[in-house]
């Protein structure tokens, strides 16, 4: 369509609705610059808006994948100090139990090797009771309100029996670290299953020394006992870098989703500003046209 | 003979011109204002008569009609284009409303809300004795069911708004109705004479466009210059200086709110409701009516199934399937739901009271530190559903907002085209039939210069025939 003909209302309503698209252009920029947002509403770019919910909702899935992968690395950083920690008193029990094997020590020394053997009992049990957090580590990550899950070694040892010591938690515990339901790591051993051993050992030991027995008799089972506490320090060791591997994984996917929603919903900050700039040329030359529209009017030429 | 006929030829012109200027001034005046139709004096010579010498001469000018400039085509695609632009107007509105109230961009957004509720979970899973998880997890699924019941009450109340205007509608078409019927009876009145009522004319037509606008119709004008109203139909609107049929509305379904919603029929002489199903298919009402009882019926249902589905999965795995799983003093689940209701507008959290955190089932033994069961319910997070068409909770929202979302763009865009045709056809119009000031003043200078001259003409016919008189003496 040719206009050849222009009414003044069509001039002043062209100026109008041109200066308000521009003015509302201008708007629109100005908040896509101040938020650094592309996207207020789902209707500004309906893909882009899915893709932004979905988005968000993994990142928010992902941060507690990495809560779950870093408690469970802690916890089993406690696990494997205290399993350290029980090596360490079975290898002493192995030298006592050695230097015990001759029988060229006095009934006082006898005795004070039991004493001593009696303290690393009392040791192991505290051990086997650590506690992360005020939550049981051997137990099922039990809170500590809970009574303790080894029984205490009594003054009498003689009256002391490993094998009912262990009271705490048979569950174990795993913590979730991916959206599959299969993606749990198991985070705790039960108590009797990794102190059972060890206690049952070092109550020989002490019956040996108590008895008079030879105390050389349980080097094996002292031996045995280790090693079950080393076994599981190595499954501990292994599930703590499956952990550490889990974390770094989440970490790249973070990094992934929050581009992903970057894309979706981030303006361009310079083609954004580039527009903004354009766009207030453009709205600078409609109204400096518009001003033109009242002064080409007859009206200031005529004299009537 | 001829003085005289020379003076009354000037006075005639006189006459014409004044007229002339008349027109010109009155379409200065009208410069701005909307539907106004831009005229022009029809200037015409007067009958030639013959003279004593036996030749023709002219007698003069008058003006035989004041003519509006209109192209009665254009006018009726303008009114096509004014019902497909109110109607995509109004689509774009209540579209984007919906788009706003579903907006997952937003904060609080319901996604937010969600994802609040599972790391919750997660966090139980963490700690399934701690007492400050046990009462996040339930302050969040408040905080779910709160975002749902708002969510679902805003868009009962979109269509509360739309029915609103549905009835208000009818009553503006109604209006226009009778404000046609009344312009028909005076332009017939008016125009018993031979003369066209422009003014008539001009306020009849904006009336028809208000009218087009609500319902879309078909005007047929008669001799008499009265215009035949109907609906797209066929049914007869306005008949001459009568309503036919007025607009009427009935209650019919049941809203969202529980309140009832309105259909619109026509009314019989007597009033009785006349159901026409179909007939306004064009103009706002269709779109009000489209958006009511489609668009926003379907996200309440979407929202429905999604409310249901959060309860349904939470409640199974709280109760374990009904099986019952442990809450932190021992005690079974089988018998404690979390989530009451059934849907977004009634989800509630059943678990009430100081001691409702222990009542949250997170383990599946009485075993101290036991957290399978809230391990499972923070799988829920990523568990694709049935209900939700096999996608996960997010997965459904990204979804919903991506399509509420998509219908209000397309919407946005059909308000953009049908907007930028009816510009189009409202530049042509005003084209040819506005008032260009410009063109005004250079006729004003026209026609007063005319009317100079003719004043003139007077005066050397006056002269001439002093000096005649002075013969006399």
């Amino acid at each position: 369509m040719t206009i050849s003909r222009v009414s003044d209302a069509q001039s002043f309503a062209l100026l109008v609705s041109r200066t308000g698209q521009l003015q509302a252009s201008l708007q629109t920029l100005e908040q896509q610059i101040a938020s650094g947002k592309r996207i207020f509403s789902p209707d500004d770019d309906p893909l882009a808006a899915a893709a932004s919910t979905r988005a968000q909702s993994a990142l928010a899935a992902l941060a507690q994948y990495g809560s779950g992968s870093r408690f469970g690395t802690d916890v089993l950083g406690a696990q494997d100090k205290a399993l350290d920690e029980g090596e360490q008193i079975l290898v002493r029990a192995e030298e006592i139990a050695t230097q015990q094997a001759s029988s060229l020590l006095s009934p006082g020394e006898r005795a004070a090797a039991r004493e001593e053997v009696h303290g690393l009992l009392e040791a192991l049990t505290a051990i086997g009771n650590t506690e992360l957090g005020g939550r049981r580590v051997f137990a099922g990550l039990a809170a500590d309100s809970t009574a303790a899950p080894f029984a205490a070694v009594p003054e009498d040892v003689s009256a002391y029996d490993p094998a009912t010591a262990y009271s705490g938690s048979t569950q174990e515990f795993f913590v979730k670290v991916g959206g599959s339901a299969d993606d749990r790591v198991r985070i705790t051993t039960r108590g009797d299953t990794v102190f059972g051993g060890a206690l049952a050992a070092l109550k020989d030991l002490w019956t040996a020394l108590d008895t008079n027995g030879g105390a050389g008799g349980t080097l094996a089972e002292l031996g045995t006992a280790r090693d079950a506490l080393a076994t599981e320090r190595a499954s501990v060791g292994a599930r703590q870098s499956e952990l550490i591997a889990r974390t770094s994984q989440v970490k790249s996917l973070t990094v992934e989703q929050q581009k992903a929603l970057s894309e979706a919903q981030d303006s361009d900050l310079v083609a954004v500003i580039a527009r903004l700039t354009e766009t207030q040329t453009a709205l600078q030359a409609a109204l400096t046209a518009g001003a033109e529209i009242a002064r080409t009017s007859l009206v200031d030429l005529l004299k009537l | 003979m001829a003085i005289s006929s020379l003076l009354g030829i000037a006075q005639r012109a006189l006459l014409a011109n004044e007229t002339a200027l008349g027109v010109v001034g009155n379409n200065i005046a009208n410069v701005n204002t909307p539907g106004y139709t831009r005229e022009v004096p029809d200037l015409e010579s007067d009958p030639s008569i013959v003279s004593p010498q036996g030749v023709l001469i002219g007698t003069g000018v008058h003006v035989a009609a004041v003519r509006q400039v209109i192209d009665p085509l254009l006018e009726k695609r303008l009114l096509g284009a004014e019902t497909s632009r109110r109607e995509q107007g109004a689509l774009r509105d209540q579209l984007s409303a919906l788009a706003g109230a579903l907006n997952e961009l937003d904060q609080p957004s319901l996604g937010d809300s969600v994802n609040g509720f599972f790391d919750a979970a997660d966090a139980l899973a963490r700690n399934p004795s701690g007492t400050a998880e046990r009462e996040t997890l339930l302050g969040r699924a408040r905080a779910l069911a709160d975002e749902l019941q708002r969510r679902s009450g805003v868009v009962a109340t979109l269509q509360r708004g739309a029915d609103d205007a549905y009835v208000a509608a009818t009553t503006r078409a109604n209006d226009a109705l009778a404000q046609i019927a009344d312009l028909n009876r005076a332009i017939t009145a008016a125009e018993a004479g031979g003369q066209r009522a422009n003014d008539l004319r001009d306020r009849r037509r904006t009336a028809v466009a208000d009218l087009a606008g609500v319902v879309g119709v078909q005007t047929v004008e008669t001799a008499d210059g009265a215009l035949t109203v109907s609906a797209a139909n066929g049914a007869v609107l306005v008949d001459g200086g009568g309503v036919v049929h007025q607009l009427a509305v009935r209650k019919q379904v049941v809203g969202l709110d529980g309140q009832a919603l309105h259909e619109a029929g026509l009314a019989d002489a007597s009033g009785n409701f006349i159901a026409v199903p179909g007939t306004f298919a064009h103009g706002e009402l269709a779109a009000l009516a489209r958006v009511r009882d489609s668009d926003l019926v379907g996200a309440s249902g979407q929202l429905d199934g999604f409310a249901s589905a959060i309860i349904t999965e939470v409640n199974r795995v709280q109760t374990n399937g009904g099986a019952g799983a442990v809450d932190l003093d021992g005690g079974s689940t089988a018998a404690v739901p979390l989530f009451g209701g059934t849907d977004a507008k009634t989800i509630t959290v059943l678990l009430t009271g100081a001691d409702a955190g222990r009542r949250i089932g997170a383990a599946l033994s009485a075993e101290p530190g036991d957290n399978q069961n809230a391990l499972a319910l923070a799988d829920l997070r990523t568990t694709a559903l049935g209900a939700l068409g096999a996608t996960t909770f997010s997965g459904f929202l990204a979804g919903l907002t991506g399509q509420v979302g998509e219908s209000a763009a397309q919407a946005r865009d059909g308000a953009q085209a049908a907007e930028a045709l009816q510009q189009q056809l409202h530049n042509q119009r005003e084209s040819f039939s506005g008032v260009n000031l410009n063109e005004e003043l250079t006729n004003l200078l026209r026609y007063q210069r005319a009317f100079q001259a003719s004043a003139e003409a007077i005066n050397v016919g006056n002269q001439v025939l002093d000096e005649l008189m002075q013969l006399v003496r």
